[in-house]
């Protein structure tokens, strides 16, 4: 007879025969989808449950080894419970992309249950085997401190918050999903079950740079419960690509893989199991070949060309006025070479997407940053008209960027046409890890001048990108990365070169700060150094060369009248200047909105149905709150409450194409579209006398687009971009060398929501922490060596204070009501101003990241 | 209010079950392991039959080479006499473990420990490898059934690369350590232990 396991699972006797991680039993046989999938290897912890009253990750725990034990994940929690945690996590902000939320609820439920009023410092230890990539983990620290306070009876539960009557611009506004994905029952695309559906994964290759010589898929189809093996050869059009279309869905027998992330063929089976056992069926003959491993690799004469118009992928020339005059007429110059590495986004949710076909096409089930895009790519693929495939966003798991080019999704609506049924293809976290584009690295050569006083005179310098294997967004980044490499000042002088090569490296592309992260890092530093040639302090220098509105960037724009740089320096100063020795500073600015002459615009649609006013924009909100903030634009307009007021989400067969997620954009751009559109229907609203009823029916549509200049047009102030946000960040060490504080003042205009902001800032301050100290991205030969839980990054008890501080000016653009995002720019000024602050400390110049011979490096040595 | 920051726990590397002790017929009739109580029951405590302070010692002394392998727990209850809060206890496979519930970590047992094999540690690192063998691996599988033989598994299969071998036995660096229990689940020999009884199962459970 068989063995049987028996146990408990949220009050209800289960008993099973196989013996598997729990993780796979609560979601599979018990469709238990609160406990999340994100690693599978005991990294992330956001499969944590309660056993026997412990938190306990659920991928490393078995069937087996669970006999006897009580298990609890949240659809168990008792309604008390459930109703503190769902109140306390959205009064204090704690959700953002929210794969993380179920496993921290249940840490922190097994932590209340033995210490009903928990420490800030207790809360850390009992979250430091989950991580969280959004938030900076101080709002979920403060979201079970309420939820114990509640327990206890020591806070109340203020029903009105989460109801919304009073939801504008401006206002503590409770997120709208933040029910969902506390409690769990929230979808992401590995959430969902479809009738018949079955599942696929894709056979990636062995060796980064490999002539493929033959696939053997005969034993694998031979298995029963394989449906399909799917090559090069089953693919339309073997080509996809964000902006370029260089990206093989397949490497055909015959041709040359460029990376390991490359698949090779496609497995379709009836369930999980069957999948993984045909996948090891495969056989693949290989030739090896030596891989082109490094920039300057890549740029040797004989190197093998990874694609075929050779290694130089994207280039770019940014200049205005005369900056090698300008240098060698300058009093000071200083000259550095810096190197910054690939970094991963390492989002909690791994990528998922579910296909199925769908009227004349294929519909997806999708985790991006842009349903319009991923419709694009997958119609490309495929060679049909865009509208035959419909992409609709599910629940997104965290994206920073990294969930701008199609990586499941177009896969599995190949599958799913292939085998007429649901498929749904999920990535391993070492899959995605090996796929898709990272940060791009960089090696950049910055030589800034001033005059006497410490103004600025011109900027010279020279960037190289590895985007890897793919273009994947280099073109666009790269740019990011030259125009802004000049910092937020006033200087008329610049000489900017930027190329990105291709290796065989893994993909570069989009990431939270979109280029800028890195040539801000080099800028900011040299100007420190210049600082203190001239005799003045790092703030000081700053200061006097900062930004102001009316004042010309060194791009040629005229600072608009919200411009607060200079603001956000004062906010700062007072905590700079305490801290001599120990602190560092730096300012940065970054693009709201695509710009550049592209047509960026951001589209919405409102109809009145069933009583309440429904929002249709197809803006993917990853995490970062943009679905609220429309709402709110809404009810700011409207004067309507968030029970009136329904967010349809990113559908692509009913919602208009607002653009990606990307850029800092949705909150302005495709925010001002829904103000808009919400401005006509308030007309009509007031007409009838405030009677939403009378418009059932009536639908109203905006789009909005505020032109700006190609970059080099020949115009003497060109608009690169409709606005800019502004950010100065100070960062305060220990004695030890320890990040002790951050203070991140920031320019966003108007703010929609104080909370989510001070959200955003945090978590973008710790992910430039993780960049400066912590976060690597080592690769041999191209194949990357790290794993989830050895990419570096941060954990709860690693976190220093963070202050997240915003100026709000009177004078605001007049668009979106002012709100000019703040999606990227608070990760970008952290690492130069880690760096600064250990220069300050023992003056040795790290000019590279993450830096070395710091109290974080240290520790890592000392344990080998 | 104050309270403790990091409470802290006492953790024998050791899991017991060493064959040439058994062979000696060693520890049964001490006196203090007695048939079915465990450890909560605190039967093994009573006045006058309870292990001597010196009882490891006397071991190492009278019947050294004889009773175990030379890293592992002797069984004499040295800890055992110098708990006061009755945490320490003999558990039947005839290796000292402690109760964490009880324990306050305050060490009195790793002195007394002529071995030097209880470790005090903070308490959310539940997860312990619980050999300090510096046999090698043929050696140590000759002495015992859950001697680590350094095999290297947990080392493979640590998501945070916190796991070395150092002479012939795994060491966990809690600075990395974020306490999942993979090693503890795969761990061949059940080397790896966790003392709150979820990843692998406590002596104390195993009769209850």
């Amino acid at each position: 007879m068989k063995e049987t396991y028996t146990f408990t699972v949220n009050g209800v006797e289960r008993t099973t025969t196989e013996d598997k991680p729990l993780l796979r039993y609560l979601r599979d046989d018990l469709h238990l989808h609160s406990v999340k999938d994100g690693c599978s290897e005991g990294a992330c912890g956001t499969c944590t449950i309660l056993v026997d009253g412990r938190a306990v990750k659920s991928c490393v725990l078995t069937t087996k080894r669970a006999v006897g034990k009580s298990i609890m994940t949240t659809e168990g929690l008792s309604e008390e419970e459930k109703e503190a945690f769902v109140y306390a996590f959205g009064a204090k902000g704690s959700v953002q992309c929210g794969f993380c939320i179920p496993g921290m609820v249940m840490a922190g439920k097994a932590l209340i249950d033995r210490v009903p009023d928990p420490t800030e410092e207790e809360i850390k230890v009992a979250l430091k085997g989950n991580v969280c990539r959004c938030t900076g983990y101080k709002k979920i620290i403060e979201g079970i401190q309420l939820t114990a306070a509640i327990l206890r009876g020591d806070a109340q539960i203020e029903t009105d918050l989460e109801k919304g009557d009073v939801y504008g611009v401006g206002q503590h506004a409770f997120r709208l999903d933040v029910r969902e994905k506390v409690l769990g029952y929230g979808e992401y695309p590995d959430d969902v079950e479809m009738e018949g559906m079955v599942y696929a994964s894709a056979v990636r290759s062995k060796y980064p740079r490999a002539r493929i010589l033959d696939i053997h898929t005969e034993k694998a189809l031979a298995l029963p419960g394989v449906l399909a093996v799917l090559t090069a050869d089953d693919v339309p059009n073997n080509k996809v690509g964000h902006l370029q279309q260089d990206w093989d869905v397949m490497i055909a027998k015959g041709s040359i893989t460029r990376c390991v992330g490359d698949a090779i063929c496609l497995v379709v089976a009836e369930t999980r199991e069957i999948l993984e056992k045909a996948r090891k069926l495969i056989k693949i003959d290989y030739e090896e070949l030596k891989p082109v491993t490094s920039i300057a690799e890549a740029r040797a004469e004989d190197a093998p060309n990874v694609h075929s118009k050779g290694n130089l992928c994207q280039s770019r020339h940014v200049t205005r006025g005369d900056a090698k005059k300008a240098l060698a007429e300058s009093k000071y110059v200083v000259t550095q070479t810096y190197k910054t590495p690939f970094t991963e986004h390492a989002f909690l949710e791994p990528e998922s997407a579910v296909a199925f076909p769908y009227k004349d096409g294929v519909k997806v089930l999708s985790s991006d940053q842009g349903v319009y895009d991923t419709r694009k790519e997958i119609s490309i693929m495929l060679g049909w008209d865009p509208e035959r495939v419909v992409v609709e966003n599910k629940l997104v798991g965290g994206g920073f960027g990294g969930k701008e080019d199609v990586s499941a999704q177009h896969i599995a609506a190949l599958a799913a046409l292939k085998v007429n049924r649901p498929v749904k293809v999920t990535f391993s976290r070492q899959e995605s890890i090996n796929f898709h584009p990272k940060r791009h690295a960089m090696e950049g050569t910055f030589t800034l001048g001033c005059d006497e006083n410490g103004i600025f005179t011109g900027l010279d310098c020279e960037i190289y990108f590895d985007t890897g294997a793919y273009a994947s967004l280099c073109g666009p980044v790269l740019e990011r990365a030259c125009t802004h490499s000049v910092g937020p000042y006033c200087y008329q002088n610049t000489d900017i070169r930027g190329y990105g090569y291709y290796t065989n490296n893994p993909p570069a592309g989009a990431f939270r700060g979109f280029g800028v992260c890195q040539s801000e890092f080099a800028l900011e530093s040299n100007i420190n150094l210049l600082a203190e040639k001239v005799g003045i302090s790092p703030w000081e220098i700053r200061y006097r060369n900062a930004i102001e509105p009316g004042k010309v960037l060194p791009n040629g724009q005229i600072a608009d009248c919200s411009t607060a740089l200079k603001e956000t320096l004062l906010a700062v100063k007072d905590a700079y200047e305490s801290n001599p020795g120990r602190a560092g500073i730096a300012c940065a600015m970054k693009n709201a909105g695509v710009g550049v002459g592209l047509p960026d615009k951001g589209r919405a649609k409102l109809i009145v149905h069933d009583g309440k006013v429904e929002l249709y924009s197809a803006a993917s909100d990853i995490g970062q709150g943009c679905a609220t903030v429309f709402v709110q634009m809404v009810a700011e307009t409207t004067g309507l409450g968030k029970e009136q007021i329904v967010n349809k989400g990113a559908n692509s067969e009913v919602a208009p194409d607002s653009g990606t997620t990307s850029g800092s954009r949705q909150t302005l751009i495709t925010g001002e579209a829904v103000r808009m559109a919400s401005a006509d229907l308030n007309e009509d609203l007031k007409k009838a006398g405030g009677d939403l009823s009378q418009l059932e029916g009536k639908e109203y549509f905006a789009e909005f687009f505020d032109p700006t200049d190609k970059l080099g047009a020949d115009v003497p102030n060109p608009k690169s971009h409709v606005a800019y946000g502004f950010a100065t960040h100070v960062v305060i060490l220990d004695d030890d060398g320890r990040v002790k504080e951050v203070y991140a003042a920031h320019d966003s205009g108007k703010v929609v929501n104080p909370i989510s902001i001070q959200g955003q800032i945090e978590g973008g301050v710790l992910m430039g922490l993780g960049y400066a100290l912590t976060e690597d991205f080592p690769l041999k030969d191209g194949v990357p060596q790290a794993r989830y839980g050895t990419l570096g990054l941060m954990r709860s008890t690693q976190i220093p204070d963070i202050h997240a501080i915003y100026v709000e000016k009177e004078e605001l653009l007049p668009f979106a009501y002012g709100a000019k995002g703040i999606g990227e720019i608070a990760t970008i000024p952290t690492a130069p101003a880690a760096q600064g602050a250990y220069y300050a400390m023992d003056h040795v110049l790290r000019t590279k990241l993450p830096m070395e011979n710091t109290y974080y490096s240290k520790k890592q040595k000392a344990v080998k | 209010m104050s309270r403790v920051q990091k409470k802290k726990v006492a953790v024998v590397q050791c899991a017991g079950g060493c064959r040439r002790q058994t062979e000696v017929g060693r520890p049964a009739g001490n006196g203090y392991q007695t048939e079915g109580s465990g450890p909560a029951g605190n039967g093994c405590q009573t006045e006058g039959s309870g292990p001597a302070e010196n009882g490891c010692q006397q071991i190492l002394e009278t019947k050294a080479d004889a009773v175990s392998c030379e890293y592992g727990c002797l069984g004499g209850g040295s800890c055992v006499a110098a708990c006061r809060l009755h945490a320490v206890y003999i558990n039947a496979r005839g290796a000292a473990e402690v109760d964490p519930e009880k324990c306050a970590g305050c060490g009195l047992c790793a002195k007394a420990c002529p071995r030097n094999l209880i470790r005090i540690t903070s308490v959310e690192y539940n997860i312990y490898p619980a050999c300090v063998s510096e046999d090698a691996g043929a050696q140590t599988r000759k002495n015992c059934d859950t001697g680590c033989i350094a095999c290297g598994i947990c080392v493979r299969n640590c998501p945070m690369a916190a796991i070395s071998i150092e002479n012939n036995h795994a060491v966990i660096d809690e600075e990395k350590c974020i306490a999942c229990g993979m090693c503890a689940v795969k761990c061949p020999r059940g080397a790896i232990r966790d003392y709150n009884g979820i990843f692998t199962v406590r002596e104390a459970q195993v009769g209850s």
